[in-house]
């Protein structure tokens, strides 16, 4: 492999990576307040992303304008998986993974059903440009897209640590009862969170579509990438999801220069395999310190 | 003959310290009794011994061997047996294959089907569960778990049995009736290492007294000089102004 | 007993001649009722898994190979559920540390991680097309072919299939292997704290599960004379079972039972309704299953 081809995978991957942590923080803010893991979490980026590609069919401006639209249209579903997700008995940990199971193939279902298995991209001439740095493309469609992600992650950051709804979605995930002895209305806190983190998922889904080819069954390699970053990052750290997001688009993206492109999926699933076993016990262990 | 040794044993959750380097022997035969607060540590020793927690500094010795960092299974088939403050017998269960699963998988166990069902019988027996084998271990009141926890921790046929509060939550009549195990535990050969809040209960049976506070170990010795000093009311009732 | 009489009366319906259509639906509905019961075996010990989809298709591929090489029909069998007997015991290795969540997970990875190597180890695997050619089972000596054709042999050897995967849950179940799962599901602690090593009954709960679920998938192969990664290391194979079992109680034959029963109404009723759609009677089973509680439903 020379040296151009590292780089480029290198440089690829990690701004590839702020958008898998920005996908990975609406993940993680879900698991925080309600110990509940959203397998269907990828399938909700998906949905965004084709949210967006029908947008921008219609509408045809810059895809970034179109970032609140994405986002709208998953939006609401954090509802929904609230309410459900509040109906569960315990271990909540693994029956949200059968319920979220069942919605993601719901989704999948949907998707196909409306837009068929084709692939998608979001091709906008706004964003097809690129520049070229020392022998190292870098599309401006990525540049955008890991900008956008790195923002949304810092503001998402920000809003938890000095916001108060921030503050109340991070006392309710630490300990919930011991914020509701507080006054916390932590229901209200609960289904914040939820509706930011969905709305964040549509839009990181736009940013992908831009990049990424879409099909409905692309979301399940996402959701084991999103997992596999909040188990490293532990729950609700944003800037260890950062880091871990850029390690990991690294990784992918050095996998595929070397191997192809066939074994991403094995690779992040191998890797989510190996993060289980290195840490599975200490997640459990942040689980039960908060009953 | 020093049946467990414990020298040094730290163990601390984040910043907070549960034990700070508690060091003492045991001897067979003995019923010792361990005081302190709730948050003493008193619990979290008791996980240590068995295996459930691996502490950040110090070791453990029983019967000579080194046993720091064993895995519960592997203390349990040396010789240690273990009840839980608040019962969790497998609920599921029949309190008899409750009882059968202790039998089954210890270090050694009846040979045939007959023999190990007979051995649950007896321990039944002994606890006064008999009239309950058949039914689930969830059914069970709560002075009839702590019957089945204390039948759980005899069925692996221990010969350090650590006993955690087994009369809180009993009438006068039931705490009677485990003073009177107590004795009869020990004239089988048990050694005996009980936590207790009454004082009562303790001055009966125990042989030796120790008592934790904040993580460290405060006082050693027979029932007499501890129960009347200053030191143990320091313990549960704070400093002197 | 009970289960023998239904076996047996279950055999001998081939020979009232039906339509090989309906030889085929049922062997298939065996099959997933094969799965349904080892699947029930792991969730016995308290075991979730979510990638039982791993030894179905490691017994495919198993059989398929070993049939490309020249290998007899018992051989090819018989090295499938080794091979996905040997994957279940390496997931029970794992399972040791892991546990609730996730443990799923885990298996879910796992299932994904296979069926990434079968579509891209091309060399081994055929890569995205598969593995074709794979001969198909003939009838048992004695059955004239005029009833059913080539399907009665597929039949005959998915129920036997079932009933292995039966015997072995009925055995464990009566042993001390059943007690040690169901402590194990019951108090995985509280039992270690009473001198049961939890990892040895995990591994041999999983290499039993993943033989019954690999007999299933090395059957499947040559019923169908093809393998793809994507088919038989697809969800399906993992979802299923999950909501067959859930769905069909504690007992050793309701699983099965209630796998016959789902894979005959959703191939019936529901998938000449909608065909483009046969993933949402799955994905609404799972739902129902999470949010609906019957006391029944088991799994801690």
């Amino acid at each position: 492999m020379s040296l151009t081809t590292l780089l480029q995978a290198l440089v690829s991957g990690a701004l590839v990576g702020c958008l898998y942590a920005l996908i990975a923080a609406g993940f993680s803010l879900v698991l925080s307040v309600s110990r509940g893991l959203n397998l269907a979490h990828g399938e909700l980026v998906v949905l965004g992303g084709y949210a967006g590609y029908a947008a921008w069919l219609l509408l045809g401006v810059h895809p970034l304008l179109l970032l609140p639209l994405a986002a709208l249209a998953t939006l609401p579903l954090g509802l929904v998986w609230d309410r459900l997700t509040a109906r569960l008995a315990p271990p909540v940990e693994l029956w949200s993974c059968v319920l979220t199971f069942g919605l993601s193939l719901l989704l999948q279902s949907a998707m196909t059903g409306f837009w068929s298995g084709e692939y998608r991209l979001l091709a906008s001439p706004a964003l097809g440009h690129g520049v070229a740095l020392g022998g190292v493309a870098l599309s401006h469609a990525r540049l955008a897209a890991a900008l956008v992600a790195l923002a949304a992650v810092g503001a998402l950051a920000l809003g938890l640590r000095r916001a108060r709804w921030g503050r109340a979605i991070r006392a309710t995930s630490l300990d919930r009862d011991a914020a509701s002895l507080l006054g916390i209305d932590v229901e209200r806190a609960t289904r914040l969170a939820f509706v930011l983190a969905f709305g964040l998922a549509g839009g990181a889904g736009l940013l992908f579509a831009t990049i990424h080819y879409l099909y409905p069954a692309a979301g399940s390699e996402l959701t084991l990438l999103a997992i596999t970053l909040a188990i490293w990052a532990g729950i609700g750290r944003m800037r260890a999801l950062l880091f871990g997001g850029v390690a990991l688009g690294v990784v992918e993206a050095l996998t595929v220069a070397v191997a192809g492109t066939g074994w991403r999926e094995p690779a992040l699933a191998l890797l989510l395999l190996a993060s289980l076993l290195a840490r599975g016990g200490a997640l459990a262990r942040e689980f039960g310190r908060r009953s | 003959m020093t049946l467990l040794e414990a020298r040094g044993i730290s163990v601390a959750y984040g910043g907070l310290v549960a034990l700070g380097g508690v060091d003492f022997a045991i001897e067979e035969r003995q019923v010792i009794a361990l005081l302190g607060p709730n948050g003493s540590g008193k619990t979290t020793l008791f996980d240590v011994l068995s295996g459930l927690r691996r502490p950040a500094a110090g070791d453990v010795w029983l019967r000579g061997e080194r046993v720091t960092g064993f895995l519960p299974w592997q203390l349990a088939r040396r010789g240690v047996g273990r009840t839980f403050q608040i019962p969790e017998p497998f609920g599921a269960l029949s309190v008899r294959d409750n009882v059968l699963v202790g039998v089954t998988f210890q270090a050694r166990r009846p040979r045939t089907r007959a023999e190990r069902l007979h051995e649950v019988e007896r321990l039944l027996t002994i606890v006064g569960l008999a009239d309950r084998a058949g039914d689930a271990a969830a059914t069970l009141s709560l002075g009839e778990r702590k019957r089945l926890e204390l039948a759980l921790a005899l069925s692996g046929r221990p010969a350090l049995l650590l006993l955690d509060e087994l009369t809180s939550g009993l009438s006068p009549k039931g705490r009677e009736e485990v003073v009177r195990f107590y004795a009869r535990l020990r004239a089988h050969g048990l050694t005996i290492v009980a936590v207790e809040h009454s004082f009562a209960v303790l001055a009966e049976v125990a042989d030796r007294v120790l008592v934790l506070d904040r993580g460290t170990l405060v006082a050693d010795g027979p029932p007499a000089a501890v129960l009347d000093s200053p030191t143990l009311r320091t313990a549960y009732m704070g400093e002197e102004e | 007993m009970k289960l023998a009489a239904v076996l047996l009366v279950l055999a001998v319906l081939p020979l009232l001649g039906p339509p090989a259509y309906y030889l085929y639906l049922f062997s298939t509905a065996y099959q997933f009722a094969t799965l349904a019961t080892a699947w029930s075996l792991l969730a016995y010990g308290g075991q979730v898994s979510f990638g039982q989809a791993a030894f179905f298709g490691l017994g495919a591929y198993g059989a398929a190979l070993a049939s490309l090489h020249g290998a007899s029909l018992w051989l090819t069998i018989s090295l499938g559920a080794a091979l996905a007997g040997a994957g279940g015991a390496a997931v029970g290795l794992a399972a040791g540390r892991l546990n609730g969540a996730a443990l799923a997970l885990a298996t879910l990875a796992t299932a994904e991680l296979l069926r990434g190597v079968a579509l891209n180890w091309t060399a081994l695997t055929g890569g995205g097309s598969g593995l074709v050619g794979i001969p198909s089972i003939p009838s048992l000596p004695g059955i004239p072919l005029e009833l059913g054709g080539r399907r009665v042999g597929a039949y005959h050897l998915s129920l036997a299939t079932l009933a292995a995967a039966l015997t072995i849950s009925a055995v464990v179940l009566r042993s001390r292997a059943g007690l040690a799962l169901a402590a194990l599901r019951e108090g995985e602690t509280r039992g270690a704290l009473l001198g049961l090593r939890p990892v040895p009954w995990k591994v041999l709960a999983f290499a039993l599960s993943g033989v019954a679920t690999g007999l299933a998938g090395a059957v499947y192969a040559h019923t169908l004379g093809a393998v793809e990664p994507d088919v038989v290391f697809g969800r399906v194979f993992s979802i299923a079972p999950l909501v067959m079992a859930t769905l069909g109680g504690r007992s050793l034959l309701g699983p099965a039972a209630a796998a016959v029963a789902l894979y005959l109404v959703s191939e019936l009723v529901f998938h000449p309704l909608a065909p483009a759609l046969h993933q949402l009677p799955y994905a609404l089973a799972l739902i129902a299953v999470t949010l609906i509680r019957p006391a029944w439903r088991r799994i801690p």
